[in-house]
């Protein structure tokens, strides 16, 4: 018996036999593989937000002005969600050009895509409690929309607070992957600095270096860092800047700002406004004549740093004729991305999306991307999944998704207003001027302040 | 920001054509509150009605048509609300009526914005109205280039007109008589054998075609978009409140003071958002009645 032993002992001493390296390489081979293929389902056992998703379904949740000063730019975004799902479940628009992409039409992981919409209001308190609504009630893993930066800075906190990923729908101002960045929360759209970056130059070369700017600034987080940055690029350019008034939100007469207007030195008229402030104000500035009058010896100008075309339809051709601006995107681009977008919309709803669509189809398209990425729900492997993504056929040529401040990083559209005369449709009031560079437009996130906080909220 | 005479002129004028807009609308209001004693909140949708409906035709049919139809088209309208809904809460507490017609005005805001949009729609000023006015070549004590919107000083002439009148349908007619005889004592003209149920529902018809009024000058000044009616009810409430409840003049005498403390204010922003409620707060507690309110009127 002993020597038997022995002998088995001296057997296993003596080498590995061919068939023992195999069957060693082999379970070698399942261990190795082992510890990735349990990574995925650790998580499962770590619920975040609504993470783990049950069921055949995935829901997400479009919350969007629907009533209030921003509901036709709400409406339109509605459209851009609705169609974004309808491509994720069947494929076609951007699931053909996005790069890298790991879509294919075939819902998020398997999972059919719904939705869930909510009611902004415009209104920041409405629209958290829309957002909670959501999340606690229809279990929604994701949440996007918004079309103002209060309103969106306010999701954004809140969505980081409960573990849900936000992806940002209209939003410029400065604070939103500035001092009130999140870890949950992603940008797409382009912001107010990146607009006084791109926009600066462009006036300078139109209006020349030796120029006296007033602002009238809409009093709320977007307008104060809107005047800021352009007041800062400005005067990199060699302006001056005469005032600024910061004009409440609900103004509809700006008759008393203008005067002060008027009675400066100033030839040059920033109106950091949108939305129905931009169109009032602008509007009154034609009434007061200062489309037409001379100050210093130039021509006044008027400028309106942050344009939509809905604005610009809103103010009337008429008066936005020859006034510079920026936007985030236009349905008139020639790149693939935009032109299957503009198609798909059209297709659907018979006429050509805004910039508010443009950036809230992307969003959704790149959030259900880095799902399939990161292969789970997991926010913190999907928001992995998103930093620092380099992606293309989207629009606006190459773009970065920071993984410092969640901004994207892309080209920016600056726009001049078409004259009546020289518009071809009810959607054609604005004419591309010039398409700056994403690396002219980028910046240093540390400026900005701001921290992203943990990937697992606390 | 100096106070040169030209800032003061300018400052001036522009009190003068802010306040011109919120007594156009608190005249209506006023005018309702002061013989019908209800605080009608669907005021405000009654000028969005009025902006609607000027924008529509004016784009349509020229000006001039909006200019004739819109009043009247308010008027009747106004009839139609008085007799419709609001006759039902005459006797009903103010609690009720704000419910009622705060309901109302929300309806119509909303119903509006499905058939127009949210977003607003371009009102273009006549070309005769068009332009501005060289304020220095009237006013030798102007230095240099000052000029004015000739738009804005046609909406204060037409405030005036109007505001006149009213003063004199009320002060110098056997109708305005009997309303302002109503306003006293209501009861007492019944038993005396006058219908002041027909009259009073006339006088609501004219609060509403004065928001009318209102909204072919006004419209191009405001534009047109669904949240402009609820934006201007609340400073002409409480310039009604200023003026005294019921107070033609006081709605006058606040609506210009308001405008004034507006404009003069505008540079700067933490007094020009707060002035309107701190007047309120000021006058109410020196003149709990409002500046011109009458004792024993709605006491």
């Amino acid at each position: 018996m002993t020597d038997v032993k022995s002998e088995k002992t001296n057997h296993t001493a003596a080498g590995w036999s061919r068939r023992d390296v195999l069957k060693a390489t082999s379970v070698g081979a399942v261990s190795a593989a082992t510890p990735m293929f349990f990574t995925q389902n650790a998580w499962a056992e770590e619920a975040i937000g609504n993470y783990p998703v049950k069921g055949s379904e995935v829901v997400l949740g479009f919350n969007v002005p629907q009533t209030g000063a921003y509901a036709d730019e709400g409406a339109d975004e509605l459209r851009a969600y609705k169609l974004a799902v309808k491509h994720l479940n069947n494929g076609g628009g951007m699931l053909d050009t996005l790069k890298p992409s790991k879509l294919t039409g075939n819902g998020i992981l398997g999972k059919k895509v719904t939705y869930v919409t909510g009611d902004t209001q415009t209104n920041a308190d409405a629209s958290r409690t829309s957002a909670r609504r959501m999340i606690e009630r229809d279990k929604v893993i994701m949440v996007t929309g918004g079309s103002s930066s209060g309103i969106a800075i306010a999701q954004q906190y809140l969505c980081n607070e409960l573990g849900i990923i936000f992806m940002c729908g209209l939003t410029h101002s400065n604070d939103t992957t500035g001092k009130d960045k999140q870890r949950y929360g992603f940008r797409h759209f382009f912001n107010a600095h990146m607009t006084g970056k791109a926009l600066s130059p462009v006036l300078s070369n139109e209006y020349g270096k030796d120029r006296r700017a007033f602002h009238l600034t809409a009093d709320y987080s977007w307008g104060h860092t809107q005047q800021e940055s352009m007041q800062e690029f400005t005067e990199k350019e060699g302006w001056s800047t005469e005032g600024n008034i910061m004009t409440p939100l609900k103004t509809t007469d700006f008759s008393q700002y203008l005067s002060q207007v008027l009675n400066s030195d100033a030839d040059v008229l920033i109106l950091n406004h949108y939305g129905a402030n931009m169109v009032n104000s602008l509007t009154n500035a034609v009434n007061f004549g200062m489309r037409d009058m001379q100050k210093n010896g130039k021509n006044l100008e008027v400028v309106v740093p942050l344009y939509s075309r809905l604005m610009a339809k809103g103010a009337g051709s008429a008066n936005i004729d020859g006034v510079l601006g920026t936007s985030g995107w236009n349905w008139a681009l020639e790149d693939e991305g935009s032109k299957v977008f503009v198609k798909a919309f059209s297709d659907e709803y018979g006429f050509p999306p805004s910039q508010a669509a443009h950036t809230c189809y992307v969003q959704t398209l790149l959030y259900a991307n880095a799902c399939e990425m990161a292969g789970t729900f997991y926010p913190p492997e999907v928001i992995k999944a998103l930093e620092d993504f380099e992606f293309t056929g989207a629009g606006n040529g190459p773009t970065l998704y920071r993984g410092s401040d969640h901004q994207c990083i892309k080209d920016i559209l600056v726009m001049q207003g078409k004259s009546p005369s020289a518009r071809t449709s009810d959607f054609d009031y604005l004419q591309i001027v010039d398409q700056v560079a994403a690396k002219t437009v980028d910046y240093d996130p540390a400026i900005f302040g701001g921290e992203l906080g943990p990937y697992v909220p606390a | 920001m100096d106070m040169t005479l030209n800032a003061f002129t300018l400052s001036l004028l522009t009190g003068l054509q802010l306040g011109s807009i919120y007594v156009l609308i608190a005249l209506g209001l006023t005018l309702i509150f002061g013989t019908l004693g209800v605080v009608n909140f669907a005021h405000g949708a009654l000028y969005l009605i009025a902006i609607y409906l000027a924008v529509s035709i004016n784009n349509a049919l020229g000006f001039g048509l909006a200019l004739i139809l819109v009043p009247p088209i308010l008027f009747v309208i106004g009839i139609l609300l008085e007799r419709g809904l609001i006759q039902r809460f005459y006797n009903r507490p103010h609690t009720d009526q704000i419910l009622v017609t705060f309901g109302l005005a929300i309806v119509l805001q909303e119903l509006l914005k499905w058939i127009f949009g949210a977003n607003n729609i371009p009102f273009a000023i006549p070309s005769w109205g068009n332009g501005i006015i060289m304020l220095h070549d009237y006013l030798p004590f102007l230095e240099g280039f000052v000029v004015y919107p000739k738009w804005r000083l046609i909406l204060v002439v037409v405030s005036i007109v109007t505001v006149a009148a009213v003063f004199a349908l009320l002060h110098l007619t056997r109708f305005g008589l009997v309303i302002r005889a109503g306003m006293r004592d209501a009861e007492m003209l019944q038993f005396m054998g006058v219908n002041i149920n027909r009259r009073f529902m006339i006088v609501f018809g004219l609060g509403a075609m004065i928001a009318g009024i209102a909204g072919v000058f006004g419209g191009p000044v405001t534009q047109v978009s669904p949240e402009v009616g609820m934006q201007l009810l609340v400073p002409s409430f409480l310039i009604v409140v200023i003026g005294g409840m019921g107070s033609l003049g006081g709605a006058v005498l606040a609506g210009i003071l308001i405008g004034m403390a507006q404009s003069f204010t505008a540079p700067y922003i933490y007094i020009n958002t707060i002035i309107i409620y701190l007047i309120t707060v000021i006058i109410l507690l020196v003149r709990p009645r409002g500046l011109l309110g009458a004792k024993g009127v709605f006491e």
